[in-house]
């Protein structure tokens, strides 16, 4: 039982690591513009297919597929801040609606091009286990991306806190009007949010493909799960975005060794609800009234 | 035209001019049915959209909740199904109760606290096997009882069934926006604040307005459950009955009556009749595209623009 419980906190804690790439993007959009990206999700999505289409026609390693499926992401994400930029007037509402519609459109695009099918990764070498301490297995997929996915989360928390554009962009999440008397231009900074969540979501994406199986219908999914860490991490803490994986992770992979894993989904549902009713301002944030 | 002239006309159409055009044509009267559904819980989402300023995208949870509530009932209980219907809707309505917490959020959190209580709803749908019949569903579910010598079981007499259900729901939304607790919604969605200075609760209010925009999408999961006499979680708590409702609301303007009704049907049948024949997979992007363009070209919807058009030709401009 210690070790089927040990196992399943790793587990958890191997999927924290792209669950935080996916909600550090939401995190980071919503910090510069106070739009919530329902279309995020689907950017993971894309990243995935574009990594399946990369292996399956031109043999690409996964990993090697990165810069491709990065251009064509990242180029998405442009065309979503462009679109959401549009909106003038009750953008926070307005927002939600349009990038919802944008969210559909992806995956309705990724199931039409690609099929309903499911698909993952066919290169041998990622499916091999490895064990860790004689007791804990992991895939070798899922310890690459884990451990890719902490370096990128750790790179943008010091970019964030120690470069110019991440003070920047601090800057304009936390005033946007006084950022802009001291010299930030707003409109570049969410346009960084928009490119570095972009660039997150391939990763994950990618992750997603070799580590786990894809499909259309999961965009939506990951979108709710993000939005469930970044509740639990109270927006605007990299620390706390990462911990709230984590936490969401190792809550899943316990439901499913405990429990059922028809009930996994329902875990974190349960986990959102009770937070965001008890726990207004997440389990790190500041306190702050939302809305 | 007076409003009176305008509502007996609109009656005299969908109650008399439809069934005798259409009539006897099934497959046409059975997408009309679809529409309507979909029109009904557009209604609802509109409601408590416009009058309560939330956004749902999760109204499938009340869907569904009132489709199961209603076979439940006709189906183990032996209850006849129009009062089962009823108490379908009452059935959303709590359900809708135990969502109000989320009621003291705002904005995009109240919209995705909304999307989690439809997922939990679904899950345990599937899980409560003993109850629910879990992943396999309830099969022939009652259909729709012969009334006075009225079949509505037939797929014309469900039209009657869904039209009613719609127009009441219309008149209700049409009524509370004229009342005095209209007035105070609408002074709440320009400043909450200054509202509750002047003592409305603005909270309660809100909270009805979920009940009321629940009830009424229970009524219409009943109705669609006696209607196609099959159920399951899957299908009960779809996406699809929110997006549509969403995009149907959008597209006809959610801030007038009688504007989800006019986008659900067009959204539907445009989507069944043109897309669905030439995309049979992913057909549903035309919805998000749709979407997409009415909240950056005309976030007020298609009839107010065409109102607007129609009215600055007749003479000055009124909202509508």
């Amino acid at each position: 039982m210690l070790e089927l419980t040990l196992q399943s906190l790793f587990s958890g804690v191997l999927s924290g690591a792209y669950y935080a790439l996916i909600a550090l993007g939401l995190a980071l959009v919503f910090g510069t513009m106070r739009v919530i990206n329902l279309a995020h999700g689907e950017l993971v999505l894309l990243g995935a297919y574009i990594s399946y289409t990369a292996e399956e026609k031109l043999g690409l390693d996964p990993l090697a597929s990165l810069p491709l499926a990065l251009a064509v992401v990242v180029a998405t994400a442009m065309v979503v801040y462009y679109l959401v930029s549009m909106i003038k007037k009750d953008r926070e509402l307005n927002s939600l609606i349009l990038t919802f519609g944008i969210g559909v459109i992806l995956t309705n695009a990724v199931l039409m091009i690609w099929s309903a099918d499911i698909h993952s990764a066919t290169t041998p070498w990622y499916h091999d286990a490895t064990i860790l301490f004689d007791t804990l297995f992991a895939m070798q997929a899922e310890l690459v991306f884990a451990a890719l996915g902490i370096i990128l989360v750790g790179a943008v928390w010091w970019w964030l806190e120690k470069s110019w554009y991440g003070r920047a962009l601090r800057a304009v999440a936390s005033n946007r009007d006084a950022a802009k008397l001291m010299g930030v231009n707003p409109q570049l900074t969410e346009v960084l949010s928009f490119a570095v969540s972009g660039l997150l979501a391939t990763v994950a994406g990618v992750a997603i493909y070799t580590a786990k199986v894809i499909q259309p219908a999961m965009g939506h999914h990951l979108t709710v799960k993000a939005f469930i860490i970044t509740v639990l991490a109270g927006m605007g803490s990299v620390p706390g975005v990462l911990l709230g994986a984590v936490l969401l992770g190792i809550v899943e992979s316990l439901t499913v060794t405990m429990a059922s894993s028809a009930l996994q989904e329902l875990a974190g549902m349960v986990l959102f609800l009770v937070v965001l009713l008890l726990m207004p301002s997440g389990l790190f944030g500041r306190a702050k009234r939302r809305g | 035209m007076s409003n009176v002239i305008k509502i007996a006309a609109f009656l005299a159409f969908s109650y008399i001019a439809v069934p005798l055009a259409v009539g006897s044509n099934a497959y046409v009267i059975g997408l009309i049915v679809a529409a309507l559904t979909i029109g009904g819980i557009a209604v609802a989402w509109a409601l408590l959209g416009n009058l309560g300023g939330m956004v749902s995208f999760g109204h499938a949870a009340f869907f569904g909740v009132g489709a199961y509530v209603s076979a439940l009932l006709t189906l183990r209980g032996g209850w006849p199904v129009f009062p089962a219907m009823l108490v379908a809707g009452l059935g959303a309505a709590v359900a809708s109760v135990a969502t109000m917490p989320a009621l003291r959020l705002r904005g995009p959190y109240f919209a995705l606290a909304i999307l989690a209580y439809a997922e939990i709803f679904r899950i345990l749908a599937t899980e409560m096997k003993p109850v629910t019949g879990g992943a396999a569903g309830l099969l022939s579910i009652p259909r729709l009882p012969t009334v006075l010598g009225l079949d509505f079981g037939s797929k014309l007499g469900g039209y009657f069934v869904i039209l009613t259900i719609v127009v009441a729901a219309m008149a209700v939304y049409h009524l509370i926006r004229r009342s005095a607790y209209g007035l105070a919604l609408k002074a709440m969605h320009d400043s909450e604040d200054a509202t509750r200075v002047v003592g409305v609760n603005s909270t309660v209010l809100k909270a009805w307005m979920l009940v009321v925009s629940a009830f009424i999408t229970g009524m219409v999961g009943a109705f669609n459950a006696h209607y196609i006499n099959f159920l399951e979680p899957d299908y009960a708590f779809a996406g699809q009955w929110t997006t549509l409702a969403i995009v149907s609301a959008i597209f006809g303007g959610y801030r007038t009556v009688t504007g989800p009704l006019v986008g659900a049907v067009v959204v539907y049948l445009v989507d069944q009749l043109a897309f669905k024949p030439i995309l049979p997979q992913g057909h549903q992007i035309v919805l998000g595209v749709l979407l997409g363009a009415m909240i950056l070209f005309s976030p007020g919807g298609l009839m107010p623009l065409l109102m607007a058009k129609l009215s600055r030709k007749e003479g000055p401009a009124h909202a509508a």
